[in-house]
């Protein structure tokens, strides 16, 4: 029986136009999303969530259940409807819903989309492929197996070609296939020579992208419509201490400012007055507590936090020694680093009547517009089904675009003037509200037998709160969540030994930053891994052990795809000797994402003394993350966490003035440039029998401890603060 | 005041002519494929041409440049039918990542080929280095380069 509600909301918008759609929403995993968190509503193993349609023409349709970040998932998703019903991604037409159109739908983040969403998405589109089957079948008087696959429909012994536009008519019908059988799905048949899936498809939208065309948040006009800013605090929760806007009256295009408590925002005509009324404006803010780098390194202290007893958390504990004889002890510092994405944030918010109710629609790039749609009914006194948003492709996300921030702005101030607003933010406004990934302080001790078997390993860390970080969720909710969510999932993630120990501790401390902190590309991966994979290339060339043996050595066969990934790369790096001139290094790391993503990465540099540079020359990458769908995006993924490692190894360090984050532009917050990039040697392992895991922050956590190894390699000299700098080397007093 | 923007004759009032090119550019004018990333020409995503020369909109008074010839990627594609051979090579090499950078990075690398037909990757990596890209897609965005100008020497030799 068809589902009545679900069909009569889908006409509702439009969606059904004839032809046959499949609904598979059905089943998800229900953990019900209240208005302060993100949503959370994926789709299960067995179901879906989205819509597929095959209308009258023949045509396929898909609505897109992944925002674009530049991830391209819902290519990749494409792809997997192209193989299960036999056509071409380019031959699919794509729907990005609003949330008035579909169901909440999870947020996009953490490498989940193809992990979550290949499995429903294939079965829905095989279904609806054995149900034109079925239907070819019918028409012909034959049974199902009599009718022979082909591009864009089915053959029929003896008689001409079967179109899908020969089976589906004006006549809208949707399936339900919630307790039907699973069909084959030829995605996930490893016998099967495909055809979409595991081929080089083209980015759907990329043509958008080299014209300049209306995709980002930014883009959007409307008539009459007025340019808005909020003036930001230092940081969230600074109250306003005084305000003068006397000057901004004689300001051409000025045209209003909006104050309620300590929000102030400001509207004009164009944005260039805006520019000129903003920096007008008088404004001071208290601060709740000062921030300065000391008292940030005090609070992360680890060995303060150890010399006080065990630290409040343990991700693992088995026959702990403490006074083992170690080996290597090392002190490691990870900086702040923030998302810095292409786009400042931007949204543009507008309210209409209609039949006397308002309604609000929002148009902004986000990781979650539901969770917008909520948030926003909440803070502007709307009902939930007054709000719209509608998603845009978002400049970049890295994890910084969760938070209903610039569209609170827009929505405030186009309620406070009743006029279309747009507002972006400036990049200052980027840097100073960001929420940032956390520094973190670390000490690690590991011990071997004279062979190099681990015997003992010691991890501690202190980091500050990653996703419970402060205003993630309403204050009366977060200490709560504190103490009842079994620890932050973001500060423990990498510290999960990959290799084997019969004595190890894992311990941390999450510790409250007075700075605005949250979600970044691995979460605390890449610190982590950093860590990890400095130390044990430490013990291997104290131990005189080559570090690439050592850890094969000490891989559990639980982690066999760890260890290959590692041998395959160290037989690329070998591909080409490393000069044997002083200051010219090689080193490995490699790395467990998520339990499921492997990569091992291989880094050859030399130190510029005339430059006063470390160089990267080249760096090698292997990677598993089960079937490759998309190769080329995959690889795509790859360069772009090499590059980030890059960053992360030798450049970025968000830094901290007097009472607020200093760093606000890109001259004093660098990042790499294509003059920085070394040459890329990418080997994708393509293993089709094991369900795709997530690749966009995977490379990333290998990148930076392979090149403080390949430093090590370089000069002797082991650098455990992040960024290290040419002057780091040479105050160390090497070569 | 007067502005040729892509070939046509453009005209800016009132208050707008106290804006930078990029506000004009986007907001008056609607040629929203120029983006906006820093606003102090630190990071070339609004980087469009003023008589031939790739210069940085969000720092360019409009008022200064009166009179000039501004071409951005709207008007880089000369024929209907194809693409300009940047935008080609671009999607050929699938170089965008969230793509917010590129338009800014077509321009600049057309400031490079439209004088330099035959570039050496130095000369990419020099003339390229101040527009940055943060999913660093910078790899990729070399080979288009290569590729581009492979594609624009062969279109000069059939019409030559």
């Amino acid at each position: 029986m068809p589902d009545l509600s679900r069909r009569s909301f889908l006409k509702a918008t439009a969606w059904i136009a004839g032809g046959i759609t499949i609904a598979f929403s059905a089943r998800l995993i229900k953990e019900k999303s209240v208005s302060v968190g993100p949503t959370l509503e994926f789709p299960n193993a067995e179901s879906g969530k989205g819509w597929l349609q095959v209308r009258s023409d023949g045509k396929v349709h898909m609505l897109c259940p992944r925002m674009e970040m530049g991830q391209n998932a819902n290519t990749g998703l494409a792809q997997i409807v192209g193989e299960e019903l036999n056509i071409r991604v380019q031959d699919i037409t794509l729907h990005y819903p609003t949330t008035s159109e579909t169901a909440p739908i999870g947020f996009t983040a953490g490498s989940l989309s193809m992990m979550l969403f290949s499995k429903p998405v294939a079965i829905a589109a095989a279904s609806m492929r054995e149900n034109l089957r079925s239907r070819a079948a019918k028409i012909n008087k034959l049974s199902v197996d009599e009718v022979i696959d082909t591009e864009g429909g089915f053959v029929i012994l003896g008689s001409p070609r079967i179109g899908y536009q020969d089976l589906v008519t004006d006549e809208s019908i949707e399936l339900d296939f919630e307790n039907s059988v699973i069909p084959t799905l030829y995605t996930f048949d490893p016998t099967r020579i495909k055809k979409q899936v595991g081929q080089e498809a083209e980015p759907c939208g990329i043509k958008d992208l080299v014209t300049g065309a209306p995709v980002f948040s930014g883009d959007i006009q409307l008539p009459g419509m007025l340019y808005g800013r909020v003036i930001k605090p230092p940081v969230r929760k600074a109250r306003l201490k005084n305000l003068n806007f006397s000057a901004v009256q004689n300001i051409i295009g000025f045209f209003d400012i909006v104050r309620d408590g300590d929000f102030v925002g400001v509207v004009c005509r164009t944005p260039g007055s805006l520019d000129k009324v903003v920096r007008s404006v008088l404004i001071e803010w208290e601060l709740p507590e000062p921030i300065n780098q000391e008292k940030i390194n005090q609070l992360l202290d680890i060995n303060v936090a150890l010399q006080r007893g065990d630290l409040p958390s343990t991700l693992q504990d088995e026959n702990h020694n403490p006074s083992a004889n170690w080996d290597v002890d090392l002190e490691f510092a990870v900086q702040l680093q923030t998302h810095a994405m292409q786009e400042p944030r931007a949204a543009v918010a507008h309210i209409v009547k209609i039949n006397d109710i308002e309604r609000i629609n929002i148009w902004t790039g986000t990781q979650d517009p539901w969770a917008i749609k909520r948030h926003c009914a909440d803070d502007i006194g709307f009902r939930e089904d007054q709000v719209e948003v509608h998603p845009m492709r978002m400049g970049g996300g890295f994890g910084g675009r969760e938070h209903y921030e610039v569209e609170q702005d827009a929505a405030r101030l186009a309620l406070a003037t009743g006029l279309p607003i747009k507002v972006q933010w400036t990049r200052e406004d980027e840097f100073r509200v960001a929420r940032n990934r956390s520094p973190s302080s670390h000490r690690m001790r590991l011990a071997c037998d004279h062979k190099g078997v681990l015997s003992n390993w010691w991890h501690a860390y202190a980091s500050g709160y990653v996703f419970y970080s402060r205003s993630r969720l309403p204050d009366w909710l977060l200490p709560f969540k504190r103490s009842t969510a079994g620890g932050d999932f973001g500060v423990s993630r990498g510290a999960h030994p990959a290799y084997k120990s019969p004595s190890i501790r894992v311990e941390y401390k999450e510790v409250d930053l007075p700075i605005d902190l949250g979600v970044w590309r691995s979460l605390n991966g890449a610190p982590n891994t950093f860590v990890i994979e400095s130390t044990i290339d430490e013990l291997a060339r104290r131990k005189s052990i080559d570090p690439v043996r050592f850890k094969l050595m000490n891989i559990p066969d639980s982690m066999a795809r760890l260890g290959n990934c590692l041998k395959r790369v160290e037989t690329m790096a070998n591909r080409k000797s490393l000069p044997t001139k002083s200051g010219y290094g090689r080193g490995f790391a490699c790395g467990v994402y998520e339990k499921n993503s492997f990569v091992a990465v291989s880094v050859d540099l030399h130190i510029d003394h005339e430059a006063r540079k470390i160089c990267i020359d080249r760096m090698c990458c292997a990677q598993d993350v089960g079937m490759a769908i998309n190769p080329d995006q995959l690889r795509a993924q790859i360069e772009s966490n090499l590059v980030w490692s890059i960053g992360m190894a030798l450049m970025e360090k968000v830094e901290i003035g007097d009472g607020q984050i200093a760093s606000n532009n890109f001259h004093n917050y660098m990042i790499p440039r294509m003059s920085d990039i070394p040459s890329l040697d990418i080997d994708i392992i393509d293993n089709p029998t094991i369900h795709p895991s997530g690749a966009g922050e995977v490379a990333l956590i290998a990148g930076s401890p392979a090149i403080a190894n390949a430093i090590r390699d370089a000069t002797g000299l082991r650098l455990t603060r992040l960024p290290i700098k040419y002057t780091d080397i040479t105050a160390l007093g090497s070569l | 005041m007067n502005l040729f923007v892509n070939g046509t004759e453009r005209v800016v009032t009132g208050v707008w002519e106290e804006e930078t090119l990029l506000s004009v550019l986007r907001e008056y004018f609607g040629l929203i494929g120029t983006r906006f990333g820093c606003g102090k020409g630190l990071c070339g995503s609004c980087t469009v041409h003023v008589d031939g020369e790739p210069v940085r909109s969000c720092i360019t008074p409009v008022n200064n440049i009166a009179g000039t010839s501004v071409l951005t990627i709207e008007g880089l594609q000369q024929d209907n039918e194809k693409l300009h051979p940047l935008q080609q090579a671009w999607i050929d090499e699938r170089v965008p990542q969230c793509g917010y950078c590129h338009s800014g990075q077509i321009m600049q690398a057309w400031g490079l080929l439209s004088k330099t037909r035959n570039p050496t990757e130095e000369q990419i990596n020099t003339f390229m280095d101040s527009i940055l890209c943060r999913c660093g897609t910078y790899d990729r965005i070399k080979k288009a380069i290569l590729r581009a100008a492979v594609m624009l020497q062969q279109s000069h030799d059939t019409n030559a």
